[in-house]
């Protein structure tokens, strides 16, 4: 019974990898693939390491400090990536609706002519 | 046209050279002798239950301390052709500085990857991994620091001083193999312990801690110089 939830977990996990694999495919630009490649990617993962704590519970804690360690590198490394895009102007889809960085920059330097001025 | 002809051949002949060597294949059913008696006795003789260390450390051990010494060589090449921008340290304060999430995110996984390295290297006797494993994962580690704190510094002194202890401590061990035990980096000069537990197989966790640190302090060293030199 056990095998079987453990290996259900992680197909379920690994449909959540193949979607951000499709997603990273399919995705307008650079923000939108970041984006698929992190969320689907840390679940995908967690869920999979998750249904190996299942199938093995004497590794339940070094899985557990691998999750940790996926939960805390994945969005902070594709945070840096995005911004250091985003820094360069690497060019946003057409469809994009709100740019919340840009306008942040913008009102930043604005207060800073104002302060100078 | 003679471009793909070419294209042709050149994957025929490589063909040729790989068919050779898949046509040729046997496996092999048992162990060479050199094989058998390492696979044989090494737990015995040694007391280290992964046997690719005993063999890296002990076995082996002056080919160790060769790669030990190709790898400062490197380090040292690096640190001489990079030389030339020591002072030049300006820098820095017109870059924009990380993001908060990434320095915070940084300050909790410094401590815990420089951690899992010592652990990568005090293990080596016992399950895989060893000293230029985890000197790697320290190096990855200086690599992380450099990369997100941008104003951080290594202390390329301090760096240094280990390097050399640890690097002098190898070789005194061997040394001290010749004397107490069977030959050079012998690591029966210590008891051999309880098999399987971490104060065991001699001395080869100490070997390869010392290692550990050398190669960690070598490439830390090679990464620094490197991002000292490339802010121009």
């Amino acid at each position: 019974m056990g095998e079987l939830i453990g290996s259900g977990i992680i197909l379920l996990g690994s449909v959540f990898l193949f979607s951000a694999g499709l997603g990273v495919l399919r995705m307008p630009d650079a923000y939108n693939r970041i984006q698929t490649g992190t969320k689907a990617t840390t679940l995908g993962t967690m869920l999979v390491l998750l249904g190996l704590a299942v199938l093995h519970p004497a590794w339940t804690w070094k899985l557990l400090i691998l999750m940790f360690f996926v939960l805390l590198t994945n969005p902070v490394s594709s945070h840096a990536l995005a911004r250091a895009a985003h820094r360069i102007h690497t060019p946003e889809a057409d469809e994009t609706v709100v740019d919340q960085l840009e306008e942040e920059e913008q009102k930043a330097a604005a207060a800073a002519r104002e302060d100078s001025a | 046209m003679i471009r793909r002809l070419l294209i042709f051949v050149t994957l025929l002949l490589t063909a040729a050279i790989f068919a050779r060597l898949a046509l040729n294949y046997t496996e092999h059913t048992q162990l060479s002798k050199l094989a058998t008696h390492y696979a044989g006795q090494g737990p015995a003789e040694l007391g280290a239950p992964n046997l690719v260390t005993a063999v890296v450390v002990t076995y082996r051990g002056l080919d160790t301390l060769g790669e030990v010494t190709v790898l400062f060589i490197s380090a040292a090449g690096v640190g001489l052709m990079l030389r030339r921008r020591q002072q030049v340290a300006v820098e820095a304060e017109d870059k924009k500085p990380s993001s908060e999430i990434v320095v915070t995110a940084a300050q909790l996984l410094l401590p815990m990857v420089f951690l899992f390295g010592v652990y990568v290297f005090v293990n080596g006797h016992l399950s895989p991994g060893g000293g230029f494993q985890g000197g790697a994962i320290i190096a990855a580690g200086s690599l992380l620091l450099l990369l997100t704190l941008p104003g951080a510094e290594l202390r390329q002194r301090l760096i240094a001083v280990t390097e050399s202890l640890s690097g002098f401590g190898y070789v005194v061990i061997g040394v001290l193999g010749v004397i107490l035990a069977g030959g050079f980096l012998d690591n029966r000069i210590m008891s051999l312990g309880t098999y399987g537990t971490l104060f065991s197989a001699g001395a080869i966790p100490i070997i390869y801690t010392l290692v550990g640190l050398k190669v960690g302090a070598e490439l830390s060293a090679v990464l620094g110089r490197f991002r000292d030199t490339g802010e121009q």
